[in-house]
């Protein structure tokens, strides 16, 4: 269920809160969220749309005389013409104005205002900006402070807690809130059979002394915190700021007190003595995006980047939109233009210049202590491995020689290897006329267009097709003798493509080439010139290949090599297309053929002589006579065609490019971190947010509203973080304890968790907020503390069924009479699919991984300049925590995450069919479906241990029964189509289990996958 | 698709008490055929929705990402020629800004590299490099006074997409489809469709240009790829068998039913329904996307580079199948439209590849009768500037982008053709008469969609967003029909 669309609070609720209590009503928490939604936005703090003069936002403003009448005269309704202005039919009149689209206020919000003026219109403050109080006596006596409150309320609604939730359902829950995954089957077991009391106390202690309490925690704190792996914007570059993500990971292990916490990240900087990992946790102001697009303004880039820390800032820690402030005083809250600009002020002296990529300077240059054991890791892969292409490289000893034999008495008698292609349809598309001679020669004759595109189609014989060669060659007809028919006689081809068509079919398709080498081309002068060959691959006609400046009298040829080989089926054709669109245009190309070959290796990536053709050459009378030298190409030859050697030799190839890349990180990386420049810059307001319309200077500050700043405190970064987290700053620990709230409870007390402000919403259990927010801070900024309290509570304990009254009663659980269900979010659920499987790799840190994706996302997204390279061996099963997050493309596995663009502390939670598909059909899923499968065959009853190990529970009778049915259904089909079994148990890397009955293996996978997609499963019950 | 609080509260009161789900599944699978144009109790928007009688039901967005040079496509200047090579006059620049590409050169003025002509009744002017579109001017609504407030392509492009320069907003068809819900039940409501293009890109097209912002993230527009499959994740393993896939959602609905039964979750039967939402997508979407059954006539019209699967004229068929299905929004992206150089070769390529599907695309609409309720929009995200970028009287010569001016085409759904509306001065510089800036012609496309733009809001952050921003907007009325 979006969580988002719905934040107004039922109007019931508010009526219950304010006729229980007492006449009067509240200000804070009856009147102003009535002024500020209705009023504020013309009549508010923002002095630059303030209408009529009339400001609501404070009592001198709402009781002043304004041409002889007051909005409002405490004690006189009937006087103030704020009621009368609520209640009239002239739309002249009528507030909110008809054009503002508010709807009318009802009669009851109207009755509370009324009687609130009647009462004297006593002012106050909006809660939040109140410091949090507890009083000394709980409401009514538990055992958990927490469940007095809540108790408190249910019995003022007449309500009844609900039963606490069987055993595996709360050991599942308090594992997944705790440390992103499910219990562990030897812990759940032990944890069910301990009767004696503590069992769950203990059982909690555990969970947070996991070193994954640390990475469930870093997960929330990464996506507030916008942490990516890349830059975002245009170009996107790689950055290596993971230390970082492992400085949160260690910290919330530790337990690092949330205050320390956070004034390491601000200033760690400036911290005497500062070790590396503190100036590391300044990362945390560096985790923005950075923009290197061409054009762009570095000093542009800069603010912005600025303006997203005081931004991050006022979301993360103090839950106020300081967003609107950037370019006027906020609506509603009491933040003005220059308070923004004055929180500026403390990150606008950072050592920066607004670059990005490599220049995105200050860096802090750190080794990782975690990178050895990915290093070593990546190692064993390659060493395991490189055997195995040895091996079958000397395997393939024995066949090539049975090869060579025969090829060599096949080309005794003469060998071509290229063939030329005798065209079935010739056009042009300008109207340049070409016709064909049979040796397969082309010709260009009558008119000669600025640009032309010449196109081909031929039917080929060969049994398959590797590459095509295009000779370009001089003729008489051409200019001078020369290669082209322009002016000059000179040529440039911009673009080929090359392409199938099946006679009697609408589509064609397209042919990877994959190189492109020729056998002389024009020097270049620039990457968008004209020369080299290479150029003719993209879209670009800007570059192509050209010979210009060499003999034009001379023939020219370019050998392409074809990704895969092409198999023609019997009514296909071969299409070539070469486009001749240069910006000078004129250097059509007068005379060429083209050929094609079924030759791999040497003879589709080299323009020398193909090794067969050279062997055919030779003459020899007998093969010992042949040359070592060209014996070893012809053996590569072979080899580029032995599936067996291919297969041992791509997978080495990945290991050891996988093993290159996690060296690097294992040196000294360059973490992005603040450190202040020399000269301090001047801070400006800056008009209207625009970031070269400096408006009054400024010096650093805190908005006066939320907290006043201290006497003798330094204003510098390490200053503003220790006013965040002081005992006189209302807000930061409400804010964060509303975040662990939100975590095991899917919504926090405060359902607006980026709003405290006038807009958000007010809290459904303001005491119990208060409360926790006290002991946060009294416990020393103890945030495993505060989860214990959390989850050990009988309100935190109960099971979340729900009846329809109930639900109808209380939709939204706001209080509390149930736990919460909800789907978990998606990366707890592809790291509790493989810890369910075992296959999660639990070690912790270290550079990024790349889980499995589709082919192909990042290669459509940036045309081809990033390529996915999912991980091989263990590093292809860490925890989700890890996975290497491109900005302009988040991981596809992933749904309602954070984008890691901005700050964002919301939870959004839908639910689409494209979420379905994810969890059915991503090779991560599918792969840990059929470990599942397989793990679960040893047991005597594999669809009981599968759900057992999934849902911490023996299935029911009518669930067995289900699960037998699909199994057997499955089962069927597999020992009738072994075909099908094998393929789909070749999903993912990891090869099947061959010492089981591959049909079996696969039903039982299918029923696995089921299991993985159950709402039980991906849910926190 | 529905919303799913009302769907799951509709589901809770209604069926909740114990409808078998074999029936429940047969009846989704029997219930529209893939393709049909649905108009069903389905189709639930927002309450009062639309607010007016609507001239336009879908929208596809011929989006052109980089900025189309207005100077040679669309806006005839021959006042230009006298100026060749001579300084831009301060007071016509008035302190524009620059990207730092060419904010140290002098800006000396570069006349359009191309002839134009005057075509159709309306004679309107379009330049030599679009020789297809010269045909249908008359069904064509000409803006020539677009202005927008960005001079780099990822903000201008987010602003002209979502309303805002930095991401986090709604994009235009996540509103639509959030406000006007759906008309077929097999297909998402918002899709997205990007050409291939064989050249490393300057200017990715990022997802939150179709995003959904801080909308229920089921708003954002899905991506069509050109791949094995054309929705992420879309299909199943190999040696997984239709049927028996069909088998484990059978089982998976009754346990997750059984489980319904148990908590009384609602959203559990939302899950349910996506899961066969899904198992539909599963064939719609490649019905949609195989080409097969149409007639060599479609791509006669479409051109040669029709045939081939994600090119921008294979997405501009597919952009009249997916209109013939009802579906609410749909997007083309064609990039590479960032010319700073060589226009006479990189703007022709550009020309080529979109001029004949797009005229192509208008032709057919009409031909099938779904031009009057589809509205077509072609646009990049600024326009260039009138100076020459490099040499300007080489061949080598581009242009920079700019801000505010630019020109953009409408088709059908309610706004006049044969129709120039605004014009800018003799520099093709600032806009001379009737400015339209992004937020007007925002306000303009809902307003052809049966919406008051100011009456479209959603609360986030405690505020109330719209696509058009606090600043006012207005509806371009001088083009509706």
């Amino acid at each position: 269920m979006p969580v988002l669309i719905h934040r107004t609070l039922p109007f019931f609720l508010f009526a219950a809160t304010a006729s229980s209590r007492d006449d009067v009503p509240n200000f804070s928490r009856d009147i102003l969220p009535l002024i500020s939604d209705n009023c504020l936005a013309c009549h508010g703090p923002d002095e630059s749309h303030r209408k009529a003069d009339l400001r609501l936002d404070t009592r001198e403003g709402a009781t002043a005389l304004n041409d002889g009448v007051a909005a409002i005269v405490p004690g006189k309704p009937q006087e103030s013409e704020l009621l009368k202005r609520l209640l009239s039919n002239d739309p002249d009149e009528v507030m909110p104005p008809p054009e503002a689209h508010k709807k009318k206020l009802t009669a009851e919000q109207i009755e509370l205002i009324t009687s609130w003026i009647e009462a004297g219109a006593p002012w106050g403050k909006h809660w939040a900006f109140e410091k949090p109080q507890r009083e000394a006596q709980l409401p009514v006596s538990a055992d958990n402070p927490i469940d007095a409150f809540v108790l408190a309320r249910l019995k003022a609604e007449n309500l009844a807690p609900s039963p606490e939730a069987p055993r595996h359902t709360l050991a599942r829950r308090a594992a997944f809130d705790l440390t992103g995954l499910p219990p562990a089957a030897e812990v759940l077991a032990a944890f069910e059979k301990d009767a004696t009391p503590g069992a769950y106390v203990r059982y909690v202690d555990q969970l947070l002394a996991s070193p994954h309490f640390g990475e469930r925690m870093a997960m929330w704190w990464l996506d507030a915190a916008r942490y990516a792996d890349t830059d975002g914007f245009q170009a996107d570059s790689n950055r290596t700021n993971w230390p970082w993500r492992d400085y949160v990971v260690d910290a919330f292990n530790t337990n690092k007190p949330f205050d320390q916490f956070t004034i390491e990240q601000f200033a760690g900087d400036l911290l005497p003595d500062a070790t590396p990992e503190q100036k590391v946790a300044t990362c945390f102001h560096r985790n923005h995006m950075t923009n290197g697009e061409g054009g762009r303004d570095p000093e542009e880039s800069r603010v912005d980047y600025v303006i997203d820390r005081v931004n991050t800032t006022g979301t993360l820690w103090l839950g106020l939109t300081l967003g609107c402030t950037q370019c006027h005083s906020h609506k509603f809250d009491p933040i003005s233009h220059s308070d923004y600009y004055s929180l500026t002020a403390f990150f606008n002296s950072i050592d920066e210049d607004g670059r990005a990529g490599n220049d995105a300077k200050p860096y802090l240059s750190y080794k990782s202590p975690l990178a050895a054991r990915a290093v070593q890791e990546a190692q064993l892969l390659v060493n395991e491995r490189k055997p195995r292409e040895v091996a079958a490289r000397k395997a393939a000893e024995t066949p090539f020689a049975g090869w060579l034999d025969a090829r060599w008495a096949e080309v005794r008698e003469g060998f071509t290897a290229w063939h030329p292609v005798i065209v079935s349809e010739l056009e042009s598309i300008e109207g340049t006329e070409l016709t064909q001679t049979p040796d397969g020669t082309v010709l260009a004759g009558g008119p000669n267009p600025r640009h032309d595109d010449y196109r081909l189609a031929a039917p080929v014989k060969l049994p398959r097709i590797t590459g095509l060669k295009l000779e370009v060659l001089p003729h008489a007809s051409n200019t001078g003798g020369a290669l082209a028919r322009g002016s000059s006689g000179e040529f440039i081809l911009t673009d080929i493509k090359v392409q199938v068509r099946r006679r009697g079919s609408s589509q064609i398709r397209d042919i990877t080439v994959s190189g492109a080498v020729a056998d002389a081309s024009a020097e270049q002068k620039g990457a968008r010139d004209y020369g080299d060959i290479k150029g003719v691959l993209d879209d670009d006609p800007r570059n192509g290949w050209t010979t210009k400046g060499l003999d034009p009298k001379k023939p020219y040829s370019a050998v392409f090599e074809f990704e895969e080989p092409l198999v023609l089926d019997a009514d296909e054709e071969l299409v070539f297309e070469m486009r001749q669109r240069s910006t000078s245009g004129d250097a059509n190309i007068g005379c060429f053929r083209v050929s094609v070959t079924d030759q791999a290796g040497e003879a589709v990536r080299s323009i020398e002589v193909a090794p067969l053709e050279r062997l055919a050459n030779a003459k020899l009378s007998d093969l010992s006579q042949l040359d070592a030298k060209l014996c070893a190409k012809l053996f590569e030859q072979f080899l580029a065609d032995h599936e067996p050697y291919q297969i041992e030799r791509s997978s080495w190839d990945r290991a050891t490019r996988q093993l290159n890349e996690v060296k690097k990180s294992a040196g000294a990386l360059n973490v992005m971190v603040l450190a202040g420049r020399k000269e301090p810059r001047e801070t400006h307001v800056l008009i209207r947010g625009v970031w070269d319309k400096k408006g009054e200077k400024v010096g650093p500050g805190v908005p006066p509203a939320v907290a006043p700043w201290p006497e003798n405190q330094d204003k510098t970064r390490a200053g503003l973080a220790r006013w965040l987290v002081s005992r006189e700053n209302p807000l930061t620990a409400r804010v964060i304890v509303n975040h662990l709230w939100q975590m095991c409870f899917g919504a926090g007390l405060v359902r607006t968790p980026d709003d405290f402000g006038l807009q958000g919403e007010r809290p459904t259990h303001p005491e119990l907020l208060d409360w926790l927010a006290v002991e946060f801070m009294e416990s020393g900024w103890d945030v495993k503390h505060i989860l214990k309290l959390i989850v050990t509570s009988a309100t935190y304990r109960q099971s979340s069924s729900v009846t329809p009254a109930m639900l109808a009663r209380d939709p939204e659980n706001r209080l509390l009479a149930r736990a919460s269900r909800f789907r978990l979010p998606s990366w707890m659920l592809r790291d509790a699919a493989l810890a369910n499987a075992g296959l999660l790799n639990p070690a912790l840190g270290g550079p990024p991984v790349k889980p499995y994706q589709p082919d192909g996302v990042w290669e459509e997204m940036f045309m081809g300049r990033f390529r996915y390279e999912p991980s091989e061996g263990a590093a292809q099963y860490r925890r989700t925590l890890y996975a290497f997050w491109r900005r302009a493309i988040a991981p596809t596995f992933l749904f309602d995450n954070a984008q890691r663009r901005v700050c964002e502390v919301g939870n959004a939670r839908t639910n689409t069919p494209l979420h379905a598909l994810t969890l059915l059909n991503d090779a991560g899923y599918l792969e840990a479906s059929r470990a599942l499968a397989a793990h679960s065959l040893r047991a005597t009853d594999p669809l009981r241990e599968m759900t057992r190990r999934v849902l911490g529970r023996e299935p029911t009778a009518q669930e067995s029964t289900v699960l037998q049915r699909e199994r057997d259904r499955a089962l069927s089909h597999y020992r009738s189509h072994p075909d099908d079994a094998a393929k789909f148990l070749a999903i993912g890397q990891m090869p099947p289990d061959s010492t089981l009955n591959a049909a079996e293996l696969a039903a039982h996978t299918t029923v696995a996958s089921l299991i993985l997609n159950l709402d039980e499963t991906i849910t926190h019950e | 698709m529905n919303d799913p609080l009302q769907s799951t509260r509709r589901y809770f009161l209604g069926q909740c008490t114990g409808v078998s789900l074999g029936a429940m599944a047969l009846s989704s699978l029997l219930g529209g055929s893939a393709g049909a144009t649905t108009e069903s109790a389905d189709a639930t928007g927002l309450p009062g929705f639309p607010h007016f009688a609507p001239k336009a039901k879908r929208v596809i967005f011929l989006t052109q990402s980089g900025g189309p040079s207005q100077i040679e496509l669309f806006d005839e200047k021959p006042g230009l020629a006298k100026w060749a090579g001579i300084e831009l006059p301060d007071s016509v620049r008035q302190g524009q800004r620059l990207t730092t590409m060419t904010s140290s050169q002098k800006q000396l003025i570069m006349p359009a590299r191309t002839k134009f002509e005057r075509c159709g009744k309306s004679g309107a002017t379009i330049g030599e490099w679009l020789p297809h579109l010269r045909g249908i001017a008359d069904d064509l609504c000409f803006i020539k006074s677009m202005q927008t407030d960005e001079i780099n392509h990822a903000p201008a492009m987010t602003k002209f997409l979502t309303g805002h320069q930095l991401p986090g907003r709604p994009s235009m068809g996540a509103w639509m489809s959030y406000g006007l819900g759906s008309t077929n039940r097999n297909l998402p409501d918002f899709l997205v469709l990007i050409s291939k293009l064989q050249r490393p890109s300057d200017q990715p097209l990022y997802d939150h240009y179709w995003g959904s912002g801080f909308l229920p993230s089921r708003y954002q527009g899905v991506k069509l790829r050109n791949a094995k499959d054309p929705v992420l994740y879309l299909r199943d393993p190999d040696g997984l068998p239709r049927e028996l896939r069909r088998g484990m959602l059978d089982g998976l609905g009754e346990l997750n039913q059984m489980r319904l039964a148990e908590t009384g979750d609602p959203e559990i039967a939302t899950r349910i329904r996506q899961y066969e939402m899904a198992y539909r997508m599963q064939s719609s979407v490649p019905e949609l996307t195989d080409l097969s059954d149409e007639p060599d006539s479609t791509f006669a019209l479409y051109g040669p580079d029709s045939r081939r699967p994600g090119s921008y004229a294979a997405n501009c068929i597919l952009a009249r199948r997916l209109a013939e299905r009802g579906v609410r929004f749909i997007q083309l992206f064609h990039p590479d439209w960032d010319h700073h150089s060589r226009l006479p070769s990189w703007c022709v390529a550009r020309c080529r590849d979109t001029d004949q599907p797009s005229t192509a695309l208008i032709k057919d609409l009409k031909q099938r009768g779904l031009l009057d309720d589809t509205l077509v929009i072609w646009g990049g995200e600024f326009g260039r500037g009138v100076a020459g970028q490099g040499k300007w009287d080489s061949l080598e010569a581009g242009r920079d982008h700019h801000p505010r001016c630019f020109t953009m085409w409408m088709a059908g759904g309610g706004v006049k053709p044969g129709t120039t509306y605004g014009a800018t001065d003799d520099f093709s510089y600032n806009v001379a008469e009737n400015p339209v800036h992004v937020r007007d012609l925002h306000a303009t496309v809902m307003r052809l969609l049966g919406i008051d733009h100011e009456r479209f809001t959603f609360r986030s952050q405690g505020l109330d967003f719209r696509l058009t921003g606090v600043e006012k907007a207005n509806v371009v009325k001088g083009i509706l029909a």
